[in-house]
């Protein structure tokens, strides 16, 4: 059994042990066929009392493990996002990890003036084009909740600027059917047509039940829409650990994995064989202040279990980096986004999400986003490993310098100096050069790459026909909305 | 044989089954069940709050404490017979139309519930008609609203307008909450109250009725 991450060099990490994984898996698979579900869905219902669930008086719906043998026999273990201009550019399988924004954050936290504020179009654009610039991060997604649109144009809004304003590949977020259609229409005008995206998916959507144990209506409608139309698609449970799910780690992995496989089971039965994104996350509640709290040890903890499980699986993994709980882009905001972005790296998460999230996902930091940007770049380099090749061991040039010698003179470190990992924003001057450029701080450094990015940086543009296809797919949603 | 000041003590560390048997041997020696409620059970519960509010306690254990001290009501109620013990207040609470998220909205409840009031919950995704319903038959003091989701906020404010229709809006206090909610918002739909927490919430509905 293949569980543990394996990164360069034989690097590995792993949070659970086989007998655990197995525990959990058993205890998942024992609340979906003793405990059960309920399912607001008919078609889902309909699916799953075919395939021999059994339905009680009451509706509730349980399922026998061996639906979920069959779900994990036919889901595929590796799947290939693309972006905007075709491109392969992410490969989810075994411990790649990936980095991207969050979605719908409430409040833009103004990197210049520090003021708080609802999102306009234009911070979601502008949010958008750094996240295409920055090198660090894969994905995009859509950031802010416009405070400027009609609400229930949102998120075909959102879709259409994150089209717009870059080409990375994206996660999205729908409130129903009619609006991953038009995404879908979307996203096909800027790729050359729905079998080519079909073909070439260029975004994941992301669906969740809602815990305990309930598969809303809505999402359900989602994933089997996706499992039609092969759009990439998760069914991740957002636990608040305490309150929708048990308080202990363990718990919490329970209920959230038989959540996951209980999407995954009616998502095979839809369309065996198309891909499913396995994971979810816990912002546990916190029991003094009652605040849904992101990036607590605890959550990092839990997303160690759910890659394990995924590698367990033979599925690619859906999780969290680079958030934090904290009001404000502050030492608390460093910590808990950087141990986060570690932690799932070393886990060998693929996807990771809310790069850029603080007060637990109410307000979006541009300041958090480039920083980790940083951060990612030390991880990725760390995730190499080290090459203990006989060039790489040095003996020879050991030998050259001898005792009492200089390396700085020896050709292996001309050679090889390069390949040494290089930031771009963390200052490694002297004090007295440091102070020459104006004493600036990390956070000072970190808005002037910002200006220069909202300034100078522009993303490769759609084709001018698909903008106006997009632009005819917006309006004509909103005259249908309208009417 | 305890004291009342004992079975305060029995509320505060939560233990059911304790409750229960003392609120028993007080009645079965024949204390008034009114004074085994208001100098018994509700101090003890009034402490918890305190408590909770100094950072000395957290919210599973007022759930604890809460369920015994209902539990140690119930029996004296039982006593009384068919006398209506007075409660702080009969509070309708739903998560609106369109959304599921119900935690804050259920620890809402709680904690209003563990200050004695009274409470009838709609549930998720509630429609506006669920929340005129419930006022013509319930006749509460107030009604709380809960939406997580911007695209849910403005069923608020068709709630707010219906009961206005049906010529309720004068009887009752409206208070609202959830993430995307302020003040502001509370003040622009005509709404009566805003928290931003439950405790804040308690106070607010304790307000709005003095
Ligand atoms: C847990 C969670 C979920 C769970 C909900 C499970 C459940 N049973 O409730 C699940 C996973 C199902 C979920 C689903 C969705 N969610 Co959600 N969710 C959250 C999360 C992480 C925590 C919410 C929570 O429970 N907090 C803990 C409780 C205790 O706090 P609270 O709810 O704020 O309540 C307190 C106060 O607000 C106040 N209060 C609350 N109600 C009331 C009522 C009154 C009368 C008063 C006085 C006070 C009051 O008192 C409470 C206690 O102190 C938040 C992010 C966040 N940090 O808030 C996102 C968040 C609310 N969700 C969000 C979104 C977008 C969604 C989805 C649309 C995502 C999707 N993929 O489809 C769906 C929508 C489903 C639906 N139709 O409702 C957004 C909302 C943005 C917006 N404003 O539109 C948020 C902000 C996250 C984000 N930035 O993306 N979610």
């Amino acid at each position: 059994m293949e569980y543990a991450s394996k990164h360069g060099a034989g690097m590995a990490f792993r949070t659970l042990t086989p007998e655990q994984i197995r525990e959990i898996h058993s205890a998942s698979c024992r609340v979906l066929e003793e405990v059960g579900v309920v399912v607001h869905h008919d078609e889902a219902a309909d699916l799953l009392k075919q395939a021999g669930a059994y339905t009680d008086a009451g509706g509730r719906i349980y399922i026998p493990s061996a639906l979920v043998k069959r779900a994990l026999e036919s889901a595929p273990s590796r799947i290939t996002l693309y972006n905007r201009l075709g491109e392969p550019a992410l490969w989810l399988e075994k411990s790649n990890v990936y980095f991207g924004a969050g979605s719908d954050t409430l409040i833009y936290l103004d990197p210049f003036t520090g003021e708080r504020r609802p999102w306009q179009s234009s911070d979601v654009a502008t949010a958008l084009r750094v996240v295409d610039a920055l090198p660090n991060l894969d994905f995009v997604m859509s950031m802010g909740l416009l405070s400027d649109v009609d609400r229930r144009m949102i998120n075909r809004t959102q879709y259409a600027l994150m089209l717009k304003n870059s080409v990375k590949p994206q996660v999205v977020i729908a409130e129903d059917r009619g609006t991953v259609a038009d995404i879908f229409e979307m996203a096909a005008a800027a790729t050359g047509g729905t079998e080519a995206l079909k073909h070439r998916p260029i975004f994941a959507l992301y669906c969740e039940p809602t815990s305990p144990l309930q598969l809303p209506f809505e999402s359900v409608d989602k994933l089997l829409l996706a499992a039609e139309n092969r759009i990439p698609v998760n069914f991740a449970c957002g636990a608040v650990a305490g309150a929708s799910t048990p308080v202990t780690v363990a718990g919490t992995v329970v209920q959230a994995n038989a959540e996951a496989l209980c999407g995954l089971v009616v998502h095979q039965l839809k369309n065996p064989g198309a891909p499913f994104l396995y994971g979810y996350g816990d912002s546990p509640l916190d029991m003094g202040t009652m605040v849904a709290v992101y990036s607590v040890p605890e959550a990092l903890l839990l997303q160690g279990c759910l890659c394990d499980l995924a590698r367990y699986y033979s599925l690619p993994s859906w999780g969290y980096a680079g958030c934090s709980s904290s009001k404000a882009f502050d030492e608390q905001a460093v910590v808990e986004g950087t141990m986060f972005t570690l932690i799932g790296a070393l886990q060998g998460c693929n996807l990771m999400h809310d790069v850029f999230y603080i007060e637990s996902g109410r307000t979006g930091s541009l300041e958090l986003l480039v920083l980790t940007d940083e951060v990612i770049s030390r991880v990725r380099y760390m995730l190499g490993g080290v090459d203990t090749t006989p060039d790489y061991l040095a003996v020879e040039a050991i030998r050259r310098v001898g005792p009492g010698g200089n390396f700085l003179g020896d050709e292996h470190t001309a050679r090889h100096f390069r390949e040494s990992w290089r930031g771009n924003l963390s200052d490694f001057n002297n004090y007295d050069a440091w102070a020459a450029e104006g004493s600036r701080t990390m956070g000072a450094r970190i808005r002037e790459k910002l200006r220069d990015i909202m300034e100078a940086y522009r993303p490769v543009p759609l084709a001018p026909d698909a903008e106006r296809e997009i632009d005819g797919i917006l309006r004509r949603a909103e005259e249908r909305l309208a009417g | 044989m305890s004291s009342l000041k004992e079975l305060a003590e029995l509320v505060i560390t939560g233990d059911i089954q304790k409750v229960k048997d003392a609120t028993k041997q007080l009645l079965e020696a024949g204390e008034d069940p009114l004074r085994v409620i208001n100098e018994g059970l509700i101090p003890g519960i009034n402490e918890v709050g305190v408590r909770f509010k100094e950072g000395e306690m957290f919210v599973p254990e007022m759930m604890m404490s809460a369920q015994a001290m209902k539990a140690g009501v119930e029996l004296a109620k039982e006593k009384i017979g068919g006398t209506d013990i007075p409660t702080a207040g009969k509070v309708v609470m739903g998560s609106v139309k369109g959304d599921l998220h119900d935690i804050g909205k259920n620890l809402v409840i709680m904690m209003l519930e563990s200050s004695g009031f009274s409470i009838v919950d709609l549930g998720v995704d509630a429609p506006v008609e669920k929340f005129v319903q419930a006022v013509k038959e319930h006749k509460p003091q107030v009604v709380g609203m809960s939406a997580l989701l911007t695209t849910t906020m403005p069923v608020m404010q068709e709630v707010i307008r219906a009961l206005d229709k049906e010529g309720l809006r004068s009887k009752v206090k409206v208070v609202i909450g959830g993430a995307p909610v302020t003040q502001e918002y509370a003040e622009e739909i005509g709404a009566d109250g805003y928290a931003p927490d439950a405790g804040t919430a308690v106070e607010l509905c304790k307000q709005l009725l003095n």
